[in-house]
């Protein structure tokens, strides 16, 4: 959902992306790496919310995400409805150096399902650059009980920028072969993830993904 | 000192505290004040303080807009109602919001917050 003299492209399917996780995860530096997005973002004082149009490429032509990102609201408190409301995909960001927000992320998760019903949404790991990790790829389990897409992700070198989209991409599609065509302008990396750790993460998921699921709580994050 | 005064000496002060130094606002509360924080809750000056010194941001800046209060009932209470703004480190824009106040004398002839209700404005 786009905000007044925010035009969408003749021809281009739209699509409004709600992106949530506590404070301090780093959904706005995410969001502002897409550089057209970020030249054409409109703030609506009246919801505190900025909308970036994040535009990608596909065999399939042109796809826009209408990104909605607050302007802080959360670390108040949930959101409003009116944050949520009409959401056709999502985001739930978390930290992995800060273990309180990946606990946080089924209380993220339920906020947004009692608004938006069955749209596909991703769990992005953020931060996977930083060497003091405090959530390791096989403590999160929480999209495997819910079905959702997990990625991990840092903002500030780009790593995986795009694996979000896509894959929100190809399921509003309905095309599990849709693939970009193009790379979106991003902003260059303020820090650099060389390809051995890139690896080596990889190697963790995949390993994460063949442990059997654990049948504890969300809560037992902890022990 | 009349009651304008005193609201906003008290409003100044608070928010100064608040932006300052968030984990000496228990001061302001007894046992049976109460505070609701964007529809959350918390009785008692304990749980209070753990409530705002847990919010999810280190330093922040109030900037009041208006400030009016009345005499609440014969005890010399009074209700003081603020509007305002608050801008977050890390945050681009500005965040309104909207608090009240309900003070009671003390015996020592001070006053205490016995009802606080926050809520940021936005749709």
């Amino acid at each position: 959902m786009a905000l007044p003299g925010q035009k969408t492209p003749d021809n281009c399917p739209s699509f409004k992306l709600v992106i949530v996780g506590d404070g301090g995860t780093g959904k706005t530096t995410f969001v502002k790496r897409h550089l057209t997005g970020e030249f054409e973002k409109k703030y609506e004082p009246t919801i505190g919310v900025e909308v970036h149009p994040l535009d990608f490429f596909t065999n399939c032509g042109r796809i826009r995400f209408y990104c909605w990102d607050t302007a802080g609201q959360e670390k108040f408190g949930g959101l409003r409805d009116g944050y949520y409301i009409h959401g056709q995909c999502a985001i739930i960001m978390f930290d992995v150096t800060a273990r309180l927000t990946y606990k946080n992320v089924p209380t993220w998760h339920r906020d947004l399902c009692r608004v938006c019903e069955n749209i596909p949404i991703v769990l992005c790991g953020n931060k996977v650059d930083v060497k003091n990790r405090q959530v390791k790829a096989k403590q999160v389990t929480f999209h495997r009980k819910k079905n959702l897409q997990y990625y991990e992700i840092s903002a500030k070198s780009n790593y995986n920028f795009e694996k979000p989209y896509l894959y929100l991409a190809r399921k509003l599609a309905g095309d599990p072969n849709l693939h970009f065509v193009e790379s979106p302008a991003l902003a260059p990396p303020e820090v650099q993830i060389d390809i051995a750790t890139q690896a080596a993460l990889e190697a963790e998921i995949a390993q994460a993904q063949a442990l059997p699921l654990p049948d504890d709580d969300d809560d037992a994050f902890d022990s | 000192m009349d009651l304008d005064t005193l609201s906003r000496m008290f409003v100044e002060h608070y928010y100064n505290t608040f932006d300052t130094s968030r984990e000496t606002l228990a001061v302001w509360y007894q046992e049976q004040s109460m505070l609701t924080f964007e529809g959350n809750k918390t009785q008692g000056a304990e749980a209070i303080s753990d409530k705002l010194n847990a919010l999810g941001f280190q330093q922040c800046k109030h900037n009041i807009s208006t400030v009016d209060c009345q005499l609440s009932g014969p005890s010399g209470g009074v209700i003081v109602f603020v509007t305002g703004n608050l801008q977050l480190p890390d945050e681009e824009h500005l965040l309104k919001f909207s608090q009240m106040f309900h003070l009671i004398p003390t015996l020592e002839g001070s006053f205490y917050i016995f009802n606080d209700m926050f809520r940021l404005n936005y749709a």
